[in-house]
């Protein structure tokens, strides 16, 4: 469950970002957040992820007041939220079930259970038998379905994605969104920020759209 | 559950030091050689003390001076110098002795080697000798030298002998040696701080990226510092072992110098590493500076 009341978030003293912005997300729902580029979006998913703090307002993840949280309980918040940021950040030093593996090694799976969960979050987003590649040897598309499957191996209840679609052939997007309708299925509120307005007619149970700080919530596109 | 955690964290953690080693061979292996060639320094100081103490301990430290006499002196004159000699130096003399020409004679006819030579002696070539045993104190020295040129310029005194100042001097050496090893000691734990401090912070800007994703997918501060500390420790413990290994060699062409002039005075002298405990523990302190100075770094280097 995500809740937002009376949110603001600002840098320094300049415009706000985010104006009083209030919605609920409940658990399971597949809620995409458009709006133009700069209309605050990736803001949005960074507070929804306990990336940043509002900078005003009640933010509750799961029930818990993310907001008021001290800095050294917002890393188990994370760890709740599957965060695929636009930039992959990948490492691309190690191989991709290296890069699978890193949640893992964060939340304190043996070795041997970290291999085979990561193993089965690669399958799942249909990167079987690539785990030795490096990111560079993968394409785009291959790249974002990584970044999903690091993402999911820790079993979040929450996963966002900032325009995880941007930059792919359709194939290659529909592909993407076919894993995160999967996940969405099986009980994982889904938020995906994407101003595709094909995707979202295909996809979304749910648009929030923001522009100039300002929110709006529909059902549907 | 929570500890097995735990324990899987810190052993990822050691795995990622290790690889962070490895990935840097060079730069690694000029940090350990730096440190290591600043432990084993001291080291080999301690050597040369823990030998040398022993030595020095086995050497009777009082110190005597002799005064020999004027042949040309009448027999009972010796005593009575001597008795005169301690009233005038209370405070420095601890006990006279007199060794008449006779006494002297006696004694070395003693000695197989000298008996033949003394046999085909017409008289005897002995003077009278007083043999002035000094109170000890710091200054020791110093009052041996005072008291044996004052007592050269006595009319019936030949010439005077310090004895044994030179194992006080030796001693003095050696507790200045000491001193200096705690100061080398002050020197190395800064080597150790400051070359583990400049190692992680290179090592923390050139991981951003990692610790950034790190963070990202939920890592906690001490996720994000422990490889760090695993790595400031290591590298601690490491140098320390290639220090010992360092000192060892250095050791070998000292003793091969040392045996040849103990060998001329008819003894043994071998240097020797301390004890294994003692270099364990200095590893180990070697290794808690490394981690605390890594600490320092990784703190003051990854809030970004």
């Amino acid at each position: 469950m995500i809740e937002f009341q009376h949110v603001f978030k600002s840098y320094g003293r300049g415009r706000n970002i985010l104006a009083d912005v209030n919605f609920r997300i409940g658990p399971g729902e597949f809620v995409f957040v458009s709006g133009p580029s700069g209309a605050g979006k990736s803001t949005l998913l960074k507070l929804i992820g306990g990336l940043e703090p509002p900078s005003r307002g009640a933010t509750l993840i799961n029930g818990h007041r993310s907001d008021r949280m001290p800095a050294r309980a917002r890393p188990y918040l994370r760890r709740a939220v599957g965060v695929i940021l636009q930039d992959t950040h990948l490492l691309y030093d190690r191989s991709a079930i290296q890069n699978v593996l890193l949640p893992l090694a964060v939340t304190g799976h043996s070795p041997a259970q970290s291999l085979s969960r990561a193993r089965a979050a690669m399958e799942k987003v249909g990167l079987a038998g690539k785990e030795d590649l490096t990111p560079v040897e993968m394409s785009g598309g291959e790249q974002q379905r990584l970044a999903i499957a690091r993402a999911i191996v820790n079993r979040p209840s929450i996963l966002i994605a900032d325009e995880p679609t941007a930059n792919l052939d359709e194939d290659s997007a529909r592909r993407i969104m076919d894993v995160f309708r999967d996940f969405n299925r099986v009980g994982v509120t889904t938020l995906i920020a994407s101003h595709d307005r094909g995707l979202m007619a295909e996809y979304a149970s749910r648009t929030m759209r923001i522009d100039g700080g300002r929110f709006s919530d529909t059902p549907g596109v | 559950m929570m500890i097995k955690r735990w324990l899987n964290q810190h052993r990822y953690a050691f795995v990622v030091a290790l690889r962070r080693l490895r990935n840097q061979p060079f730069s690694s292996l000029c940090n350990i050689l730096v440190i290591s060639l600043s432990l084993a320094v001291p080291i080999v100081v301690a050597a040369v003390l823990d030998t040398a103490r022993p030595v020095l301990s086995q050497i009777p430290v009082s110190a005597e001076v002799t005064l020999y006499l004027e042949s040309s002196v009448p027999s009972g004159a010796a005593a009575k110098l001597g008795a005169e000699l301690k009233e005038r130096h209370t405070e420095d003399v601890e006990s006279v002795e007199v060794i008449t020409r006779e006494q002297a004679l006696a004694q070395l006819r003693s000695r197989p080697a000298w008996s033949d030579a003394l046999a085909v002696l017409p008289d005897n070539p002995l003077p009278d000798a007083i043999v002035v045993t000094l109170r000890q104190h710091p200054e020791i020295a110093a009052t041996s030298t005072r008291l044996s040129a004052e007592w050269n310029e006595l009319d019936s005194v030949d010439s005077v002998q310090v004895d044994s100042t030179w194992v006080q001097r030796l001693q003095t050496l050696l507790d200045f040696l000491s001193v200096g090893l705690g100061m080398l000691a002050l020197g190395v734990a800064i080597v150790v701080l400051a070359t583990v401090f400049n190692t992680v912070r290179l090592q923390a800007l050139n991981q951003r990226e990692e610790i950034a994703i790190a963070r990202l997918v939920g890592a906690t501060e001490s996720f994000v510092r422990r490889p760090f500390l695993y790595l400031g420790a290591l590298t601690g413990l490491l140098s320390s072992a290639l220090a010992v290994v360092v000192a060892w060699g250095a050791l070998q062409p000292l003793n091969m110098a040392i045996h040849r002039l103990a060998s001329s005075y008819g003894t043994e002298l071998t240097l020797r590493l301390p004890d294994a405990v003692s270099l364990v523990l200095a590893g180990v302190v070697v290794a808690i500076l490394g981690s605390l100075s890594a600490r320092w770094s990784v703190y003051r280097n990854t809030h970004f």
